[in-house]
C-alpha cells in the first residue's frame, strides 16, 4: 500500500463531502440537546478517560460511524475492490496526483494563514509545475524536482493560532473530525478553484466524474487498512478516535515546529 | 488517514524497522540497541526456512527485547488494578500473543527494505528514536521507537504521530468500559480475536 496515495485518496475522498458538513453540525446540535450526548462520569477514573477522549457526543459519532461502516461494506468495498482490479495503477496515481494539486491553493493559503513562508512557497511551487509541466496536475513533476507534497488545511493553522478543537466528531464519509477541523474543512473547500468553476453542463459532468472518481481512488487506497482495522481492534471506532486525535496533533506541531528559512535548500 | 490508523501498519513498520536496521547518524545507547536488535532479526528474516520457523525464531527475540509486559499493563490501564490475578495472568498470555503474531505477520510483507536512524531525542519515557523506513517503489515511512527501562527495552513506538500503545489502551478501556469493566470479557475478545487471526 503506498502511504501517500493512500493519504491522498483520503483527502480527495474528504474533499468532495464538505456541504455534509453543515448538516452535520446542524444534527448534533440537536443531539447535544437529546440522548445523543454522553454526560460526564461522576467516577474520578472514568471522568479521566472522558475528558482524555474528548468524545461527549460519542453515543451520536458512534451512530455515524456505523453509517460510514454500513455504507463501506454494502457499496464502497466492493466499488474500490471494483476499481483496483480494473485500473491500471499508473491511471489511478494520475487521479490522486490531480486531486491532490488542485487542492494546493488551500494548501498554500492555509500556509500563509499560519505564518509559514516556506512552506507556502512549497505549495506554490507545487501548483505551479504541476498546472504547466505536470500536465493540469497528472503527473507530479514538483516532487521530481525537490517540492514534496505535504498538508496543511484551515483547521491546523486554526490549530497554530491556539483555538481549541472542540470536541471530537465523526461525519460519515468525512471521518473523524472535531468542531474546529469541521469548521476548517467548509474553509477549505471555500478555497479550492475547482468548486467555483462549473457552471455548464459539461463542466458540470466533469465535476461529477472528478468527484466521484476521486472518491472511490481514496476508498480504494485504503480498503486493506480499514479492513485490518476492523479485524485487529476490539473497538475501531475508538481506535480510529484515539490515532486521529494524536496524529493531528503530531501534524499541528510538525507545522508549528517547521522553521525552515524561506530561500530554498540550494541557496544555503 | 486511516493508512495511519492501522495498528498492523504500524507494526509493520515497527518490524521493518527492526529488520533491516543499518546505518546510525549519532550512536548513543538507544540507537544502537536499536540497530542491534535489527541486526539479530535481520539474520533470521533473512535465512531461507519456512515463514512458520522464522516466526518461532522471532518470538523470543521479541520477548527479550520489546517490553511486552509493560506495554500489556500500560494498555490495561486502570483496569489492571481491578483485574484478578488469574485475569492478568491470562491476559498477559494473550497480548504477548497479540503483539507477537501482529508483528511477525509483517515480516513476509516488507522484504528489500532498507532502514536508517536519523536521530533520536529523549523523553519522559526514553530515548525515542528517529527512523526512516525505504520500501521498493514506495514513499518513506517515518517511525519512531521509544527505549526505555534497564535493561533497554521498546516501550512504546510512534507511526505517523500516533503512539501504538496509546491507541492499544484507547481500543482496550473502551471495550472495558462497555463492558463493566470485566477484564475477563476482555481475554474472551482477545481470544476469539487470535483464533480468527489468518
Amino acid at each position: 500500500m503506498d502511504s501517500r496515495q493512500d493519504r491522498i485518496g483520503i483527502r480527495a475522498t474528504r474533499s468532495r463531502r464538505g456541504r455534509a458538513i453543515a448538516g452535520v453540525l446542524a444534527l448534533l446540535t440537536l443531539g447535544a440537546c437529546g440522548s445523543l450526548h454522553k454526560p460526564p462520569p461522576t467516577d474520578p477514573d472514568d471522568l479521566a478517560d472522558y475528558k482524555a477522549a474528548n468524545d461527549p457526543y460519542e453515543p451520536f459519532n458512534r451512530k455515524m460511524y456505523n453509517v460510514q461502516m454500513w455504507a463501506y461494506h454494502v457499496a464502497l468495498r466492493p466499488v474500490a475492490k471494483a476499481w483496483v482490479w480494473a485500473v491500471p495503477k499508473p491511471v489511478r496515481h494520475s487521479i490522486s496526483n490531480i486531486n491532490e494539486t488542485w487542492r494546493e491553493p488551500a494548501v498554500f493559503f492555509s500556509d500563509v494563514g499560519a505564518g509559514k513562508p516556506r512552506r507556502a512557497g512549497d505549495s506554490f511551487m507545487r501548483f505551479t509545475i504541476n498546472m504547466s509541466a505536470g500536465v493540469a496536475g497528472f503527473f507530479d513533476v514538483a516532487s521530481l524536482v525537490g517540492y514534496k507534497q505535504h498538508e496543511t488545511d484551515p483547521g491546523m493553522t486554526m490549530g497554530t493560532w491556539g483555538v481549541p478543537s472542540g470536541p471530537y466528531l465523526f461525519i460519515p464519509f468525512v471521518g473523524p473530525s472535531n468542531i474546529r477541523d469541521g469548521a476548517g474543512y467548509a474553509i477549505g473547500q471555500a478555497l479550492t478553484p475547482i468548486n467555483y468553476v462549473p457552471r455548464g453542463y459539461g463542466l458540470l459532468t466533469f465535476n461529477w466524474a472528478y468527484n466521484i472518481l476521486g472518491t472511490v481512488d481514496g476508498f480504494a487506497n485504503s480498503v486493506d487498512q480499514i479492513d485490518h482495522l476492523e479485524q485487529d481492534s476490539l473497538d475501531p471506532y475508538s481506535y480510529v478516535r484515539s490515532a486521529w486525535q494524536q496524529n493531528r496533533q503530531s501534524q499541528i506541531d510538525a507545522m508549528q515546529n517547521d522553521h525552515r528559512a524561506t530561500t530554498p535548500d540550494w541557496y544555503n | 488517514m486511516l493508512k495511519a490508523l492501522s495498528r498492523r501498519a504500524l507494526f509493520g513498520a515497527l518490524a521493518a524497522t527492526l529488520t533491516f536496521g543499518a546505518g546510525v547518524a549519532h550512536a548513543n545507547p538507544a540507537t544502537d540497541f536499536v540497530n542491534s536488535f535489527g541486526g539479530q532479526l535481520v539474520s533470521i528474516v533473512n535465512s531461507s526456512k519456512p515463514l512458520g520457523e522464522k516466526k518461532r525464531e522471532v518470538l523470543p527475540l521479541l520477548q527479550s527485547n520489546v517490553d511486552i509486559q509493560g506495554i500489556a499493563r500500560y494498555c490495561l490501564g486502570r483496569y489492571w488494578r481491578t483485574a484478578t490475578p488469574a485475569q492478568q495472568q491470562k491476559y498477559l498470555q494473550l497480548f504477548d500473543q497479540v503483539l507477537v503474531n501482529t508483528i511477525t505477520d509483517q515480516i513476509g510483507n516488507y522484504q528489500g527494505v532498507s532502514f536508517r536512524v536519523t536521530g533520536s531525542t529523549p523523553t519522559p519515557d526514553g530515548e525515542r528514536v528517529n527512523a526512516l523506513i525505504d520500501r521498493p517503489g514506495q514513499p518513506e515511512v517515518n517511525m519512531q521507537l521509544v527505549i526505555g527501562g534497564t535493561p533497554a527495552k521498546v516501550v512504546d513506538m510512534y507511526g505517523e504521530g500516533a503512539s501504538l500503545r496509546m491507541n492499544q489502551r484507547g481500543d482496550y478501556s473502551s471495550y472495558l468500559s462497555r463492558h463493566g469493566g470485566d477484564v475477563g470479557a476482555l481475554n474472551t475478545a482477545l481470544e476469539h480475536q487470535l483464533s480468527n487471526h489468518h
